[in-house]
């Protein structure tokens, strides 16, 4: 006959054994969110630079929260839209109301992440649900079109230069100019050679010959 | 021109094979799952089962996920310290193991070890008429024998997985702060920081499932034994086989499933 | 009282039983002689609804059985008991837990209500004190003893027996046909008893029938069929080689 109580003891042990690991990992998982309290932050933002769901939020470099919720709206005033980032921040983290919030790129494989930094006027703090304006990412495209205007006025230069226009293709093509600074140093080596030599010519006058 | 043709009617008989086999497994989960609700449950059966397939089952699930555990650290460290960041085997580690080996390699286990033994004890029952004596006795098969087995593998199984996850965690961890020399709290850290609920979940899931697979698999065979103890252990075979095959297919799609419609 | 009428059963398109009808009367013992493989068992098999026939009807008690549902059935099992050929004991399961298998599982009974009536079904087939052995412990007639324990544990009016001396050594079967004989007449109930040892069908038979080929070709009291005219059931109770069934004459 099976022991049915030897068994019972046993199913318990491992069954209690199993909660218990089950209780580790619900407890130390990276999701701190859902044990510990927190509060919303909205971030308005023109261009988000593809954040996700989830993304760290960072405060002065330090993991105080995630992105909760990302939502394009409509404002009424502005025509036009833009993007509601909803970053959870644990209750500990006081932000000041005076900072600047951007996205930043962390690591090899380039995950975005909402960073905050503290302005100068650290005496009020953000409440629950305030609402911050974001400072945009550059855009890989803007960023391309700045390199292309750069390139653009570089082309005009070096067009410039190749035509022999302006007063920098005369310093590179021109000989004469060249020659002249030649000679203004070798008359200055003379000089200080002179100088190194005679130092006392620098305090001597020549007499005028009197005729 | 003969032996294609033979070929490609032995090609069809193995579907017709598959199809009834799939059918029957079917068939069988359906009639557990009504005697399931249909007749008070046999709790000491029940605890026996856990105790057979499940709880002696622990000892080779620990001993193969510490192994698991070193072998994907020592793996992987190779790769990560040629990139200098030794302290990301930590969380590939703890996500594959939790993700993915833990619950395959215990179903794995336990499909070889214990669905084989069911398969071979119904077959044996089988041959040696007792199944009939149980319905000369007025008692259902399937509740008497599927029932038992059916929830002692399915809703231990995920336990099961939660021992092969954390001893798989620790294999790694053995590696890495003795071998690789990171730090303890560092190693711990970054594992939990890689985890989110739905990859451990996702594992469960997954387990419960497979305990169902194994169950339902290993009864059927044992159900569908004929001829002797040539037959028992025929039937034994394809049992693990089957089981095997099935678990991973499952595998792949739960995969697909959580990858595509809960990114 | 049991009525077969007009069963065929057929496994893989091989023709067992033919159009097979035989009719039990109430506490007689009838048994079914006939030779290995010849379906004795499968039609043991259908009189307690493990197996359904193809075409055809069985009446147990007025009840026409292959029209009855699986949980329709269980309560009408529950009058009848089956000895398996090999016993068919529960290996997992101890000789008390064997014995009291159906009062465990059907009946709201506390321990010592099960142990006793365990006590009572053994000392029937007179045996004590291997309550807690296991059945891979037991010889050949003790299981077979155990088996009939486990029949008669339920109080069936019906009991059948399949093949319940094949296997044992001729004391030990003797021993097991007067148990047989000795239950039939304690218990008044109704026993029909395969076999194709025909020590055994002359020794506990009110009726013999025999099957062949499908069909039951003669029936009849043991000395009718000890003084058949029927070449088939001449050969097989003579036990000869040659003859009709064989096909084979030594002559």
């Amino acid at each position: 006959m099976i022991d049915e109580k030897k068994l019972e003891f046993k199913l318990g042990i491992f069954v209690f054994l199993g909660i218990f690991i089950l209780a580790i990992f619900v407890f130390s998982i990276g999701d701190f969110k859902i044990w510990q309290r927190g509060y919303i932050v909205n971030v308005d933002f023109g261009f988000l630079n593809g954040v996700k769901l989830g993304a760290p939020v960072r405060f002065r470099g330090v993991d105080v929260g995630e992105v909760r919720a990302i939502e394009i709206i409509e404002s009424d005033e502005s025509k036009e839209s833009k993007v509601r980032v909803s970053c959870w921040i644990k209750n500990s983290v006081k932000i000041p109301s005076d900072v600047s919030v951007w996205v930043n790129t962390l690591g090899l494989l380039g995950e975005k992440y909402i960073e905050i930094m503290p302005g100068k006027n650290n005496a009020s703090f953000l409440k629950p649900h305030a609402c911050i304006k974001g400072n945009d990412p550059i855009a890989m495209h803007e960023l391309g079109l700045l390199a292309k205007e750069l390139i653009s006025d570089l082309e005009a230069i070096i067009l410039k230069l190749k035509n022999r226009e302006g007063s920098l293709a005369n310093l590179i093509y021109e000989d004469s100019l060249y020659k002249k600074i030649e000679n203004i140093i070798s008359n200055l080596e003379t000089l200080s050679n002179e100088i190194r030599l005679h130092p006392w010519k620098l305090l001597y006058r020549p007499k005028e010959k009197r005729r | 021109m003969k032996r294609p043709n033979f070929n490609f009617l032995a090609l069809g008989k193995n579907i017709k094979d598959l199809f009834y086999f799939l059918g029957s497994l079917f068939h069988l989960g359906l009639e557990n799952i009504f005697w399931i609700f249909h007749a008070p449950l046999k709790k000491n059966i029940i605890l026996e089962q856990i105790e057979k397939t499940v709880i002696k089952s622990l000892p080779i699930v620990s001993l193969i996920s510490l192994f698991i555990g070193i072998i994907l650290a020592l793996q992987t460290a190779v790769q990560m310290q040629r990139l200098g960041s030794e302290m990301y085997i930590a969380s590939i580690v703890a996500l594959s193991v939790v993700r993915e080996l833990g619950p395959v390699i215990t179903a794995l286990i336990v499909a070889g070890r214990s669905g084989a033994a069911i398969t071979a004890e119904i077959g044996s029952m089988l041959v040696t008429e007792q199944i009939d004596a149980l319905k000369s006795l007025a008692v259902n098969p399937v509740h008497y024998l599927v029932v038992p087995r059916f929830l002692a593998l399915s809703f231990m199984l995920p336990v099961l997985t939660l021992y092969a996850n954390i001893i798989g965690i620790i294999g790694g961890y053995l590696i890495c702060v003795y071998k690789l020399s990171i730090s303890s709290t560092m190693y711990i850290n970054i594992t939990f920081e890689a985890l989110r609920f739905k990859d451990l979940f996702s594992g469960l899931i997954k387990a419960l499932f497979f305990g169902m697979i194994i169950a339902l698999v290993s009864c059927l065979e044992g159900f569908r034994v004929e001829g002797g103890a040539e037959g028992v252990g025929k039937a034994t075979r394809n049992s693990v086989v089957a089981s095997f095959i099935l678990i991973i297919t499952a595998d792949c799609i739960f995969t697909a499933i959580f990858y595509f419609v809960f990114p | 009282m049991i009525l077969i009428d007009q069963i065929t059963k057929s496994f893989n398109s091989k023709l067992v039983l033919d159009r097979l009808s035989l009719k039990i009367e109430k506490g007689e013992t009838k048994v079914v002689i006939g030779r290995s493989g010849c379906g004795k068992s499968v039609l043991l098999k259908h009189l307690i609804g493990i197996l359904k026939p193809d075409s055809g009807r069985i009446f147990i008690e007025d009840r026409d059985i292959t029209e009855l549902s699986e949980k329709e059935l269980n309560p009408l099992r529950m009058n009848m008991a089956m000895v398996f050929q090999s016993s068919a004991l529960f290996d997992s399961l101890t000789v008390s837990e064997n014995v009291g298998f159906v009062l465990r599982e059907h009946y709201h009974l506390t321990d010592q209500e099960i142990l006793r009536a365990v006590k009572e079904a053994l000392n029937l087939v007179e045996l004590e004190g291997i309550e807690e052995l296991m059945p891979h412990e037991l010889s050949g007639g003790m299981k077979k003893r155990v088996a009939i324990a486990r029949a008669v544990c339920m109080k069936p009016k019906i009991i059948l027996y399949d093949e319940p001396t094949t296997g044992l050594d001729p004391i030990t079967a003797d021993s097991i046909i007067n148990l047989i004989k000795n239950l039939h007449d304690r218990l008044k109930v109704t026993s029909v008893v395969v076999t194709h040892d025909m020590k055994t069908a002359f020794k506990i038979a009110d009726r013999i029938a025999m099957l062949y080929e499908g069909k039951i070709i003669a029936e009849g009291i043991p000395q009718d069929i000890q003084n058949t005219d029927n070449p088939f059931v001449y050969q097989f109770i003579h036990g000869l080689s040659s003859g009709p069934i064989t096909g084979i004459n030594y002559d």
